[in-house]
């Protein structure tokens, strides 16, 4: 029955040799693997619960007075926006749980592509021939950032209200174009009149979902074409992938994974409340909160907006905001450039223009490491930088003392992470038995009085072992016979 | 009976037979009346009790008290002459040694006078008097005195320039309009306090403390008096009716948010979101990907 149906699709399409290639895709099994795979799936987790808010949230401005079940707002003067928001999440059936659910997969979604780009680039997985899956990569995280600061926005409440505010200084303060580029945005002088809601709603549940479809398409197809990287090991050569297919192995993994990927967002969807904008109220451009925070990946932005002293000057007739524009326009700008050069940057330096299928430890290759370990460092620390208030109060410290603090250490710190990581790696190095677990030595006394030390064979796990042969399921007969080894695990030639 | 007994080892026992008799004083540790400053006071009388009935205090009727006050459900506390004496000898045990005898003020901590009864309640009764290092800013500890003590001192103070500067108000909240108070709050309070009314760290040491605990009467006499670094608010900047909105929107929304998503993660937004998210969101998930994955 299901052989009948699939001759007669593959008559009509010839989709069997296609589909032959996708289902005998080999996976390698390492867990650093799966990183991408929790952005992926969160990323599906945006598109569902997405498609759920905008059936009741309203992308307008217009101000109407608040009836909903809401005590402390009920009268007042809200954009639409605002009060469907707050509608979605008191008066809407399971409303609260899936807008808590796409903020916390937005959050995630980021954090597991940082995360991932991590492993890719630690590993050196990102050299000839992947760097344009690199260059996709990268597009994504700053699409992604992008648009999670643009639904951040869309509730219209006090807090991303501020967020825009922000948003349109930074763009303003781009010399020459600024104005002309923030107020073609914005329709005008701030805050608009009210198109930008609108505006940001199609950019970001039409415009930027769908360059990352296809950017996701290109990252996954490209994956294919090129075949998986791999951990140097026994068997495992530049010229074929070890590891599980994608049929039935690899599915059953991936599956699970999806689905606890998806209980871990409903889990704190649930349980861990996100954005309680009834509790920020409705945003008026003349009212503002003290210490608002972007989302965490905003954060390095916010950061380096407030740690940056205030430096402007006025010539030729303008003034020169650098106190804006270092930090929120060229800091980023020259990080994101970085990131999109690095793999040509690195051909360039290293002159190593070979393939590379298999990965670098990153022990093995010091300044890469050192070098990435710095760009953390200076990230990280200009994210901590975002939160000097916070800081402040919960040490009870004064805020100046934290926001020099801060200058100071954005600067040493990554320098000093260069030095150690890179002495860390070179000391790795040379330690052969580095990251394995010692032999255990069985000391016996001897009749005489003598002492013998024997050592015993390694702990299960420690070295290299190839996985056990699963038999592949008797209801795939379509296995070419150069190809059916009657293994789970599997070497394809590249 | 028992209440009576317990006054009179503060107070000349006719007023407090009378006081007693009024059944308008209840406080409730027993000792703690008696025994002066050492004595942690863990009450907070009726008057900083959370919901301001309307059994409060002393008489609330009064001198300072206008009309529209009392409309607004703001309502002056004119304190028994009674407490003045008891007061007296707890300002010169307690206080005088900074503020100076008469509390006219000495070259390290400022004149009393004129300032009402209000003010010196909001600074005892939230225990940033007395004040170990004047340099610093006050914050709000565990009160010295209980709140018959507090309303002594107050009434001492007070006793110099009667019916001038801030009274003790009694709060009465069953008129209040959350919603004005909401964007009262926003537009007045939220750029120091926050808009969740957590407090944070400001500008050259200063901060701006949390709201969580404040009383509904400590609330209006700081509006009233701007204690500290704060600007006070008099009733040509905020009326009576809307200060009330505002204390009802702390008191009822601030110190209760309806945390409806979970749990509330300390009302301190995306920085602990942002931990959540990524410890234990992308950690666990980490976790997840290393159990099912392969490990060498």
């Amino acid at each position: 029955m299901i052989d009948k149906s699939l001759r007669w699709v593959d008559d009509r399409l010839g989709v069997a040799k296609g589909g032959r290639t996708f289902l005998d895709k080999i996976f390698p099994d390492h867990w650093s693997f799966m990183l991408g795979e929790i952005a992926l799936y969160s990323f599906v987790v945006l598109l569902a619960t997405g498609v759920f808010l905008t059936l009741y949230y309203v992308p307008s401005a217009k101000e109407v007075i608040y009836h909903g079940s809401y005590l402390p707002l009920r009268g007042q003067r809200v954009s639409e926006a605002y009060a469907s928001t707050i509608g979605l999440s008191f008066d809407v059936k399971s409303g609260l749980l899936m807008r808590q659910a796409h903020h916390w997969a937005a959050d995630i979604f980021l954090g597991s592509i940082a995360v991932h780009m991590a492993r890719v680039f630690f590993t050196g997985a990102f050299r000839k021939p992947r760097e344009l899956n690199w260059v996709v990569g990268v597009s994504m995280l700053l699409l992604g950032i992008l648009n999670g600061f643009l639904g951040y926005s869309l509730p219209d409440d006090l807090v991303s209200g501020t967020g825009i505010r922000i948003a349109y200084s930074i763009l303003e303060s781009i010399p020459i174009v600024g104005s002309y580029i923030a107020f073609f945005l914005f329709g005008g002088n701030y805050p608009g009149n009210g198109i930008i809601i609108p505006r940001f709603f199609i950019i970001h549940v039409l415009i930027i979902p769908a360059i990352i479809v296809g950017l996701l398409a290109a990252h996954l197809g490209l994956l294919v074409k090129q075949k998986h990287t791999q951990f140097p090991g026994k068997g495992r050569t530049e010229h074929n992938v070890v590891g599980s297919p994608m049929f039935p192995t690899f599915m059953a993994k991936t599956t699970g994974f999806m689905f606890m990927t998806t209980a871990t967002i409903f889990l704190l969807a649930g349980f861990a409340q996100i954005n309680p904008i009834w509790q920020f109220g409705p945003y008026q451009p003349y009212q503002i909160s003290y210490a608002v925070q972007p989302d965490w990946y905003m954060g390095w932005l916010d950061g380096a907006l407030r740690i940056m002293p205030s430096w402007e000057f006025v010539g030729w007739g303008h003034t020169w905001p650098l106190e804006v524009f270092l930090p929120a326009v060229l800091f980023p700008g020259i990080v994101f450039n970085l990131f999109f050069a690095w793999p040509f940057l690195e051909a360039k330096l290293t002159k190593d223009r070979a393939y590379h299928n298999l990965l670098d430890r990153p022990r093995d290759r010091p300044k890469r490491t050192a070098a990435g370990a710095s760009v953390f460092m200076l990230l990280f620390m200009v994210f901590c930088a975002s939160s000097t208030d916070v800081l402040a109060n919960f040490f009870n410290v004064p805020l100046q003392s934290v926001l020099i603090t801060f200058r100071i250490i954005v600067i040493v710190l990554p320098i000093l992470t260069f030095f150690v990581t890179y002495q860390i790696c070179k000391e790795l190095q040379g330690y052969e038995a580095a990251g394995k677990r010692k032999h255990p030595v069985v000391v016996t006394l001897t009749p005489e009085g003598e002492y013998r030390t024997t050592e015993m064979a390694p702990h299960p796990g420690d070295g290299h072992e190839e996985i056990e042969p699963i038999p592949v399921p008797t209801f795939i007969n379509l296995v070419p016979p150069e190809l059916a080894t009657g293994s789970g695990v599997r070497r394809v030639m590249r | 009976m028992r209440r009576l007994l317990r006054a009179r080892l503060l107070v000349p026992a006719g007023v407090a037979a009378g006081v007693a008799a009024a059944g308008l004083l209840t406080f409730t540790p027993a000792a703690q009346a008696g025994t002066a400053p050492s004595g942690s006071s863990s009450s907070a009388s009726s008057l900083h009790a959370s919901t301001a009935s309307a059994s409060v205090a002393p008489t609330t009727s009064g001198a300072a008290g206008s009309a529209s006050a009392k409309a607004a459900g703001i309502n002056p506390v004119t304190l028994p002459s009674s407490y003045i004496a008891p007061g007296e000898a707890l300002f010169a045990a307690n206080c005088a040694s900074c503020h100076g005898t008469d509390a006219v003020g000495t070259s390290r901590a400022p004149n009393l006078q004129g300032l009402g009864a209000g003010t010196i309640d909001f600074w005892v009764s939230t225990g940033r008097m007395p004040l170990a290092d004047p340099t610093e800013q006050a914050v709000r500890k565990p009160p010295r005195f209980n709140a018959l003590q507090t309303l002594e001192i107050a009434a001492y103070v007070q006793s110099f320039t009667p019916g001038v500067g801030v009274p003790i108000y009694h709060v009465n909240l069953s008129q209040a309009n959350l919603a004005q108070g909401q964007s009262l709050f926003t537009l007045n309070c939220a750029a120091c306090h926050t808009i969740t009314g957590a407090g944070d760290a400001l500008a050259d040491g200063a901060f701006a403390p949390s709201l969580h605990v404040a009383t509904p009467t400590q609330i209006i006499e700081a509006i009233r008096t701007g204690p500290g670094n704060m600007p006070h608010f008099s009733a040509g900047n905020i009326t009576n009716a809307q200060a009330r909105d505002i204390v009802a929107y702390v008191h009822e929304v601030i110190q209760h948010p309806t945390n409806r998503g979970g749990f509330g993660l300390g009302g301190n937004g995306p920085v602990a979101e942002g931990f959540v998210a990524l410890l234990i969101g992308v950690g666990g998930l980490l976790l997840v990907a290393f159990w099912i994955g392969e490990r060498a």
